[in-house]
């Protein structure tokens, strides 16, 4: 598929294929689509569907759904939903919706893929970045990922999130900030969490400026870029205020993140780790869990400077790790971006290891918790078990990419190098 | 001279009294036991106990028969009415009929209390709330104090106010209900301390621990209200309740040997008109046919008549047809109502009472009185299995064929119970009789809409409140509502569970009040700010056990340091690959075990030198 030129049929035939599964699904196993939503590993607290209904629920009554524990959602999602015909009588048209969100972050990742970022950046040009796979199959390998496609069948809103992050992405290697700036607040206004990735998405809309309007001062355009998050996300809470009447969506909904007070189970570390706290360190690890979570920022935006959207990956592959409620669509997108770096694939050392430990803890997982829920049969520790194997897995495959591109960035400085053995100092 | 000084002083005091208050028939207090037969060999026990006492000596201190600990509690923590009950087991509708003060005087398994306080804010209300249970659970040995914040609701139609409140003060009603409580003994002797006998003499003296908590059912209330009889001055009315079915037999067994052994087959009490009657196979008797007497029942018999109730108040009465006779020990007045189905028994202070209702003829179809029909059944179970969500199911069968019950239903749920309002749904029991499905389909679709009239919904905040549902709804006649809706399980952090954490979670009863026809409409339209409707009747459904999923109790130590090892994996890995730079296999320094390997060997070298030489 390198470099061969994608037919507009060939397109159509992507997005067709990838639709038409998910609604073939969707109608053929009806009951299928319930079924994930109600999975700890799809659905979080912060992205449960059921509990979006709820939220709409209590929203048409009047009644405000964030004076209880069970909405933890931005705001602006329930006037969304209750355009939409209702879930109850006709589902075809919240599982339209979901789709067509797939198939935009698809088609961003397609845009971001197709701009050669990923292999030669403003500031470096890999010497691999010939090998490389085409944008249709990066988007097809991103909407046939069975993560994917679970997630948007339990209709978990961080589909939401991740069309909002892709979207920034592509608009910041198209030389556009402002857009780039607008995505990511939408993004972090939904979930939080994408607000750490401010700086290396800074800095990759710095370097993909049109050269015709280019700020050339960086710490200006960072400050215009964060003026305008700030401005963004000030206009959206606003608006989230107009319409909920009262502040109290923001302890509820983000509050939440921060104190972990839902203690629901899901394939993160967080959740066991504070149900076993005791109650006297809880807020002390609560800040060093964050802290942990955010001192990664700094460290790959310095080390990794050259290529900023390598910066993303990595962040994201850690954030679907050490976030407070991660579920496994926040790895469907750390996925969907790791085939852009189809050129450094042979410099990974550990890549059987990690699929491998990734696989072993996709099956297992869901039979643990079945063991510790249903059958009985297992405690709490199964499940915990098989989320730190997923975890180290998935921190695996992020040192090792992280390795390739590093070794990658060295062969450029000492070409005789390829292929040799080298070690760190 | 110093011991004989009380001692005059009490004289004095006696003196006083029984000049100032001479007691008279016109007394304020009285009591009561009422006696009630039950199908499947069950005797209920009503014991009612109330007294009066007017505002004017209430504020002044002055109290006679209103007990002094309660009141005091009353004044400082500004109650105008409360409701404490204390209940344990289940009342068997389908047997034992309605029940007895229509529901009014019990609660749900545990303790429960509701009271109207004065205040003028939700925040006074609070303080005072937390100052009455606080002292309420000293005064009745309860964990009254555990209705906290999460535990504490504020029912908006489900309870109305019992006595005459003038319509000017502010009051509000809080309810907090402790389904886990165990009442026992000790709630019981401080109950009976507040009667003005303390239960030495009168029907009092039939209370005894044993028997009470042996029973099938029982409920121990207490209700005191402002009573303003038009033209006079108003009352502070205190009504003490002990309500309680006893198995006859049960009570029946002496209790050096209480352990039930089967009787011989030709022993058994069988239903003869059985057409496969014979003998080997029986088909046991609705009704003992066994005789009792009340020393038998409650281990003694009456002490006498408490000597401060009002004599014109019979102290016994007992309801079975007047053609049945009855036995009582001499001195004792029996006097049959002319109702036809009761008497009633008078005594004098000092006489004992037994009673003995002798085995029915074997003719007499009439022997006992066929229960009331209640107004409505009511169950309430868990669905689902797995400890990560479930759903509550009630069945809300209306047994009349012709008249429609309305009723408020109330659940107080605790917060790790997450219900999902959206998928609450009412559904009228679809009959198999009807014809076409279709057809049928859509005419329970409308009659399900019309099922629920009203709801009134507070959500639950994690670690602050619970929730708080009332749905006002109604049952066309003779059929069944199955009224569900689901919720989720929540996982508690590990100090959170009890320390019987596999045990479950209890979730108190079902508050359900049936308004009195006619009244309903009204009450709808008004919606909260009118008093709506008086109860006509009230049930409440058994407690639940809710089971959550748990942690591993035993291992904090080892998570910590199992997360904070992966975590410091990952860390460790990431850093140490941004922070090095890259060199050949063979350039820099050396580095690792071959340098220390090297290193180990030049010392041995040198050393074997130095050895040499």
């Amino acid at each position: 598929m390198d470099g061969a030129q994608v037919t507009p049929g060939q397109t159509a035939g992507l997005y067709t294929g990838a639709a038409v599964l998910r609604l073939a699904i969707a109608t053929l196993l009806p009951a299928l689509p319930d079924l994930l939503t109600g999975r700890v590993e799809i659905s979080t607290p912060v992205t449960s569907f059921k509990r979006l209904q709820e939220g709409l629920f209590l929203y048409n009554h009047n009644v405000s759904p964030y004076d209880g524990g069970v909405y933890h959602q931005a705001p602006l999602l329930l006037p969304l939903f209750s355009l939409l015909p209702s879930f109850t009588t006709l589902p075809i048209f919240t599982y339209l919706l979901y789709i067509a969100v797939d198939l935009l972050s698809a088609s961003a990742l397609w845009r971001i893929a197709d701009s050669g970022e990923a292999g030669s950046s403003a500031l470096f040009s890999s010497p691999r970045r010939t090998k490389r796979w085409s944008g249709f199959v990066i988007a097809a390998v991103f909407l046939f990922n069975p993560f994917t496609v679970a997630t948007c069948l339990g209709r978990s809103t961080s589909v939401f999130t991740t069309y909002a992050i892709l979207h920034a992405i592509a608009k910041a290697v198209s030389g556009a900030p402002f857009g780039a700036m607008a995505a990511l607040s939408f993004a972090s206004y939904l979930s939080m969490y994408p607000l750490l990735l401010l700086p290396p998405l800074v800095l990759l809309s710095y370097d993909r400026q049109r050269p015709e309007r280019a700020i050339r001062s960086v710490a200006k355009f960072a400050a215009i870029c964060t003026a305008t998050v700030a401005g963004i996300l000030a206009i959206l809470f606003q608006m989230s205020y107009f319409l909920t009447g009262s502040w109290e969506f923001l302890p509820s909904t983000y509050g939440v993140q921060l104190t972990l007070s839902d203690l629901t189970p899901n394939v993160g570390l967080w959740w066991y780790f504070f149900i076993e706290m005791f109650d006297s360190f809880r807020s002390f690890f609560l800040a060093v869990f964050w802290l942990h979570l955010s001192s990664y920022v700094g460290g790959l935006t310095v080390r990794i400077r050259r290529q900023p959207l390598v910066v993303l990956t990595l962040l994201l592959g850690i954030l679907a790790i050490f976030k407070p409620y991660p579920s496994i669509g926040d790895t469907a997108l750390f996925f969907a971006l790791v085939p852009l770096y189809r050129h450094v694939f042979p410099l990974m050392r550990y890549t059987f290891v990690s699929a491998a430990v990734i696989l072993y803890a996709t099956c297992l997982g869901p039979a643990f918790y079945h063991l510790w829920i249903y059958a009985g049969s297992g405690n709490a520790n199964f499940f915990y078990a098989i989320t730190l194997v997923w975890n180290l897995g998935l921190s695996l495959l992020v040192c090792d990419l992280m390795f390739a591109v590093l070794r990658d960035e060295w062969e450029v400085e000492r070409p005789e190098m390829v292929g040799k053995e080298a070690r760190q100092i | 001279m110093r011991q004989l000084l009380p001692f005059l002083s009490f004289l004095w005091v006696t003196f006083l009294s029984s000049c100032v208050f001479p007691t008279t028939a016109s007394s304020d207090y009285h009591e009561q036991l009422n006696l009630r037969p039950l199908p499947l060999s069950a005797l209920l026990a009503s014991f009612n106990f109330r007294s009066n006492t007017t505002f004017s000596k209430f504020e002044k201190g002055n109290f006679r028969f209103f007990p002094r600990s309660l009141g005091q509690i009353l004044q400082h923590a500004g109650t105008r009415e409360l409701h404490l009950r204390f209940s344990l087991g289940r009342w068997d509708a389908e047997a034992w009929g309605a029940r007895p003060w229509n529901g009014a005087r019990e609660g749900g398994t545990g303790v429960e209390l509701w009271a109207w306080l004065e205040a003028e804010t939700d925040e006074e209300a609070d303080q005072k709330w937390l100052t009455l249970t606080n002292a309420l659970s000293g005064l009745f040995c309860a964990s009254l104090n555990f209705i906290d914040g999460t535990r504490t609701t504020r029912p908006v139609v489900s309870f109305q106010p019992e006595g005459d409140h003038a319509a000017d003060t502010d009051m509000q009603l809080l309810y907090g209900v402790l389904p886990h409580e165990v009442v026992c003994t000790e709630n019981l002797t401080p109950f009976l301390k507040l009667l003005p006998c303390k239960g030495k003499a009168g029907i009092a003296t039939l209370l005894d621990g044993h028997k009470l908590f042996d029973a099938s059912w029982q409920s121990m209330a207490i209700d005191i209200r402002p009573i303003c009889p038009s033209g006079e001055e108003c009352v502070l009315q205190i009504e003490q309740t002990i309500d309680m079915v006893l198995d006859i037999e049960r009570s029946k067994r002496p209790r050096d040997n209480p352990i039930p052994r089967p009787l011989p087959g030709d022993q058994l009490p069988c239903n003869t008109s059985k057409h496969y009657h014979s003998h080997d196979t029986c088909f046991p008797l609705d009704h003992s046919k066994e005789e009792w007497t009340l020393s038998q029942i409650f281990g003694k018999p009456v002490k006498g008549t408490c000597p401060l109730a009002d004599s014109t108040v019979p102290p016994v009465c007992l309801q079975v047809p007047n053609s049945r006779s009855v036995f009582v020990s001499k001195d004792v007045a029996e006097k049959k109502n002319p109702d036809g189905v009761s008497r009633c028994f008078y005594i004098s202070p000092e006489t004992e009472l037994e009673l003995m209702l002798p085995r029915p003829d074997d003719g007499a179809s009439t022997d006992i009185l066929t229960p009331e029909t209640p107004l409505l059944y009511a169950e309430r179970s868990f669905t689902g299995h797995g400890q990560e969500r479930g759903g509550v199911q009630t069945i809300l069968r209306n047994p009349s064929p012709d008249a429609e019950v309305e009723f408020i239903y109330m659940e107080t749920l605790p917060w790790f119970m997450r219900i999902y309002l959206h998928t609450m749904e009412a559904r009228v029991a679809v009959q198999a009789s009807s014809s076409n499905n279709k057809d049928r389909n859509s005419r329970s679709d409308d009659i399900n809409k019309s099922l629920i009239q009203q709801v009134y919904y507070r959500p639950a905040l994690d670690r602050a409140r619970g929730t708080q549902l009332e749905v006002r709804m109604r049952v066309p006649p003779a059929s069944t509502v199955f009224l569900t809706y689901d919720f989720e399980k929540s996982i508690l952090r590990y100090t959170e569970y009890p320390p019987d954490a596999n045990r479950g979670f209890d979730v108190a009863a079902a508050v359900i009040t049936i308004l009195s026809p006619g009244e309903g409409e009204g009450g709808a339209e008004a919606g909260a700010g009118a008093r709506a409707a008086a109860a006509a009747y009230n049930l409440r459904t058994t407690s639940l056990l809710c089971s959550l999923p748990t942690p591993d109790f035993s291992m904090p130590y080892n998570v910590i340091i199992f997360t904070s090892t992966a975590i410091a994996l990952a860390f460790g890995g990431i850093f140490n690959i941004l922070v090095r730079r890259f060199v050949a296999a063979d350039e820099g320094p050396e580095a690792g075990l071959a340098v220390l390997v090297g290193k180990l060997k030049a010392r041995l070298r040198g050393a074997a030198k130095g050895v040499k030489r």
